[in-house]
């Protein structure tokens, strides 16, 4: 465990997000598990990252990669055993990384024993563990969620001879919140895995808890009322644990999921991400000042999460229809690259491997108000193939070195859960782990040197932001402060230099320090203080009155 | 390269911020706070309904208005720095204004917003009037289109018109354009335009713009300049032109900035319209004319009287520019009764084409040319108005395309008077 508990250690998190299945085989069957994941904590620690976000990785048929899960309390033999999970947990803490684990609530496989029973008779004690309906017609005109697979929110289930109500894909009925006895079932999930050791939960698909008639089913009230019930059983269990809520809403909805500070302690931000392609796309600031300057301000000791790319598409549920189309002109003219309401992509594809442009992107993802989160491969590069179906292009394993199946297994190929990368751009020969750990220029050794400097200073974590506005609509800049420390990032959005005159009045006197190089910059005067920039070009200056 | 000495350090600072676009709308004021509101909501409605996607600028380049133009202007900008209400928009609208040096000039406005053009490396350029108050967002797409994405250089419009109002384009800028360059251009001293890159960035550095026509009639120069550099033309249709009052005494200074600019640019671009023998048309879009019948009050009597006492008292002046048979004939009109005046189109295109000679050959001075053809071009407008009084709107155009082929039946005459120097009687 890290030495120093914090309560609010979560806001100075560098988060690394990972599926075990990915990461490292250690028995050769293809499958990543956790003693390979062990194996290679080494590697995260060097890389800087202080906390795990875990993808499901509990017994699951895996029709949607392990969403929809068939035991809550045990670990997919695939990956391993709960003993093996409880060594890699420990010693991520012996390293000072803490491990946050993520649970789908809402709903569970239909090969859940829980399902299962319900099914079964409509007098079986968990038979109202489920939304179950005579008809498909309650709730109507709540959006499908999966649009490109789903016709409707309901599905026919023969056994019972009813309708089970899912917001996802048919095989993942949705739990019945309004039962006390699957609340409290949830609880007894997460307090097993609290005494544990782990230091908290990224909680899938909260919005939908509950349903009601007449109403989109999403961010109800009661569904509001099932989470603070759960957070309120943490806080006075096991204090300094968090949650991380995914709720893919406007700024102004995800507010409500911080409640009064006492419902989740973290929440992706996700209509920011989409807005950091398009501005850099666009080469103007506006996408992204604006999103931010509509998210209301959340109770004290919460957080945003932050994160370019995840294991799903890049989604476009919360941009306007303009910017969606512009978005998917832009970044998936290739329409095999879209799904649902996204586009299936890693970041260093979709950035068109330009190192520039991924350089400038994970720096706003590192100054920008928030906790970071780094997608597994995203550290050096890694490509996606898009042939592969559904999401799985982004899934593919870890690259590490040249070698048999970029030594993630020692497998046959054919057995692998899934394909390499092979391609001459992206492919694992090409992009890994051991060459660019040979490089100090490399992709990898820079962001293990933009992690360092994000660490070196808590203003990034738990700073103020005040934009600065320039006239020069390219350049994002922007004051991160906290107590007497302040830090000016400026951001060149642009593919060419731009020159930019910033309103530095306030801090007049001040010394610019550039903090990957510690080099001076002049003090600040009376007149706007100029800056040239280079294509796609950051800085981030400490401010100090000496 | 452009000559960038026009454009001041605070517009190039603002230049800056804007950086390289793709299309940029120039609007040059003096006085226009009545309506460049209007104008310039419009032109942003065009921006964002037809070019959401693309980098765009408004310029205002403002000659010194004692009222809010330019402040007008610049609150139809869209940044993040300024709530700009529910717009949704993906990108910042920089609407940018600047007060160019020295007195308010039409010149120095344009070439202000043509070398902003040109350092901002925009595709296309559109010039709008501020005093258009008939413009809507469509006019922007229509203007900007066929620079923007088919690659034409130069944009010239066409407008639906009252019958009566524009004389002097029906009468004599049409018509001597279309005889001398070979262009059925319908507008070519136009209010709004577009053009391209190419075009401005070479225009910038024609000597035009240090003249007086440069000054006075830059969008007449800039259409000879498209039509003599041999660029690619379209015509596209607007919609109604906005009537501007104008009091009988601006008829000289018109006519100074379009007769006077037209015979000064052929002595420019002589090796251009001597040679030309074909007519063509332009690649258009919507309408090649539109007028509507609407009554317009104008008093005929007077531009009858007006006619006459000019012919009279500008005798010795006329009788050095103009012919002597012309001349004579010019005089028995002056006295029949007004019911039987007709200043008929071949008589018209003589007159005009003598005093183009005599301009070339600088009889006197430029200006007293031109202002010794006002009254004989009220006579005109006087025989005009009665041939069309009762004419439907094909009746006019035929009337106009009559008078069109009388001028390039005549072109000979003014070659022969060109060449041979021969002139007043």
């Amino acid at each position: 465990m890290p030495s120093k508990p914090d309560a609010v250690w979560y806001r100075d998190a560098v988060i690394y997000q990972v599926h075990v299945r990915a990461f490292q085989d250690s028995n050769g069957d293809g499958i990543g598990d956790f003693i390979g994941l062990t194996q290679r904590l080494d590697y995260l620690e060097q890389l800087g990252i202080d906390t795990l976000w875990l993808m499901p990785f509990f017994p699951s048929p895996l029709r949607d990669d392990g969403y929809d899960i068939a035991d809550y309390y045990s670990v997919h033999p695939s990956y391993g055993t709960l003993d093996d999970f409880k060594a890699f947990l420990n010693a991520a803490h012996q390293r000072n990384i803490r491990v946050v684990v993520e649970l789908v609530l809402n709903h569970t496989s239909d090969q859940h024993p829980w399902f299962q029973e319900s099914r079964k008779s409509l007098d079986n004690p968990r038979r109202d563990w489920y939304v179950w309906s005579d008809t498909d017609t309650r709730y109507r005109g709540v959006r499908i969620i999966f649009v490109d697979t789903e016709l409707s929110n309901w599905a026919w289930d023969p056994v019972s001879k009813s309708y089970y109500w899912h917001r996802f894909f048919s095989h993942q009925p949705d739990l019945n919140f309004d039962n006390p006895a699957v609340r409290e079932e949830i609880w007894n999930v997460m307090k097993f895995w609290l005494e544990m050791g782990v230091d908290g939960f990224r909680l899938d698909a909260v919005p939908y808890l509950v349903e009601r008639e007449g109403t989109s089913c999403e961010n109800l009230p009661a569904t509001h009322g099932v989470l603070k019930e759960l957070r309120a059983k943490l806080d006075q269990q096991f204090p300094g644990k968090m949650l991380l809520a995914e709720a893919n809403q406007w700024p102004a909805d995800l507010i409500p999921y911080f409640g009064n500070g006492d419902e989740f302690h973290m929440a992706f931000h996700f209509p920011l991400m989409p807005r950091m392609f398009m501005g850099v796309r666009l080469e103007d600031r506006k996408p992204i000042t604006e999103i931010l300057q509509q998210t209301p301000p959340i109770p004290d000791g919460c957080q945003w999460c932050l994160f370019l790319r995840n294991h799903d598409e890049l989604t476009l549920e919360m941009v306007t229809d303009l910017e969606r189309d512009y978005m998917y002109d832009e970044y998936a003219r290739d329409r095999s690259m879209r799904l649902n309401v996204g586009i299936r992509r890693r970041l260093a594809p979709l950035l068109e491997n330009d190192r520039r442009r991924i350089e400038l992107m994970n720096g706003l993802l590192m100054s920008l108000p928030g906790t970071p989160i780094i997608y597994y491969g995203d550290e050096i590069g890694m490509g996606d193939n898009v042939h592969l179906g559904d999401r799985n292009g982004v899934r593919t394993p870890m690259q590490w070195d040249g070698s048999w199946n970029a030594d993630f297994s020692a497998a046959d190929p054919e057995n692998l859960y899934s394909a390499l990368i092979l391609n001459p751009v992206y492919g694992y020969q090409v992009v890994n782990v051991a060459s660019q750990q040979r490089s100090p220029h490399s992709l990898l050794s820079w962001m293990r040197r933009l992690i360092q400097v994000r660490k070196s200073n808590p203003v990034f974590g738990r700073g103020s932001i005040e934009f600065l506005y320039p006239g020069n609509h390219r350049v994002l800049a922007f004051l991160r402060q906290l107590g007497n420390e302040t830090v000016l990032a400026v951001n060149n959005l642009s593919s060419a230099a731009q020159a930019v005159e910033l309103d530095l009045s306030r801090c007049k006197g001040h010394i610019l320090i550039e903090m990957f190089g510690r080099n001076l910059f002049p003090r600040v005067g009376d007149l706007p203080y100029l800056l040239t920039l280079g294509p796609y070009q950051f800085y981030w200056f400490r401010l100090r009155k000496l | 390269m452009a000559d960038e000495s026009i454009l001041s350090d605070e517009l190039i600072r603002q230049l800056i911020a804007v950086g390289e676009v793709d299309i940029l709308v120039g609007l040059p004021t003096y006085n226009n706070a009545k309506t460049v509101a209007q104008v310039v909501q419009a032109v942003r409605g065009g921006l964002l309904k037809y070019f959401p996607r693309d980098r765009v600028a408004i310029l205002n380049a403002d000659g010194g208005s004692k009222d809010d133009s330019p402040m007008l202007v610049q609150a139809a900008s869209i940044s993040d720095a300024r709530n700009s209400g529910p717009l949704q928009t993906l990108r910042t609208l920089h609407c940018i204004s600047t007060r160019y040096a020295g007195s308010p000039s039409a010149g120095s406005a344009l070439r202000t917003i043509v070398s902003a053009a040109d350092l901002l490396q925009a595709k296309a350029c559109a010039i709008v009037s501020p005093e258009s108050d008939t413009i809507s967002p469509d006019w922007i797409d229509t203007l900007l289109r066929p620079i923007y994405r088919e690659n034409f250089d130069f944009v010239t419009p066409v407008y639906r018109r009252n019958r009566f109002e524009g004389m002097l384009v029906t009468n004599f800028l049409y018509p001597m354009t279309r005889a001398l360059y070979g262009w059925r251009i319908r507008e070519p001293y136009p209010t709004e335009f577009s053009f391209s890159y190419r075009f401005g960035n070479q225009t910038l550095n024609s000597d035009f713009w240090h003249q007086d026509p440069g000054q006075n009639s830059p969008e007449l120069c800039l259409t000879m300049a498209a039509i003599g550099g041999g660029y690619r033309l379209y015509q596209a249709f607007l919609g109604p032109k906005a009537r501007v009052e104008q009091a009988a005494a601006d008829l000289v200074v018109a006519m100074r900035h379009t007769v006077g600019t037209l015979f000064w640019s052929l002595a420019q671009n002589s090796t251009s319209w001597k040679d030309t023998t074909e007519i063509h048309a332009l690649p258009s879009t919507g309408a090649e004319y539109e007028v509507t019948t609407d009554s317009v009050r104008v008093n005929r009597k007077r531009l009858h009287q007006m006619f006459c006492s000019g012919v009279a008292e500008l005798e010795p002046v006329l009788s050095s520019i103009l012919a002597q048979q012309t001349l004579l004939e010019l005089k028995r009109l002056c006295t029949v009764v007004d019911d039987q005046f007709h200043y008929s189109d071949e008589l018209w295109v003589r007159t005009v084409y003598e005093f183009a000679a005599s301009y070339h050959r600088a009889v006197i001075s430029p200006d007293h040319i031109v202002q010794a053809l006002v009254p004989l071009f009220r006579g005109r407008v006087y025989t005009f108005l009665m041939d069309n009084r009762e004419s439907s709107e094909s009746e006019i155009e035929q009337h106009i395309e009559s008078l069109c082929q009388t001028f390039e039946r005549l072109k000979p005459y003014l070659l022969e008077l060109w060449a041979t120097g021969q002139g007043g009687s």
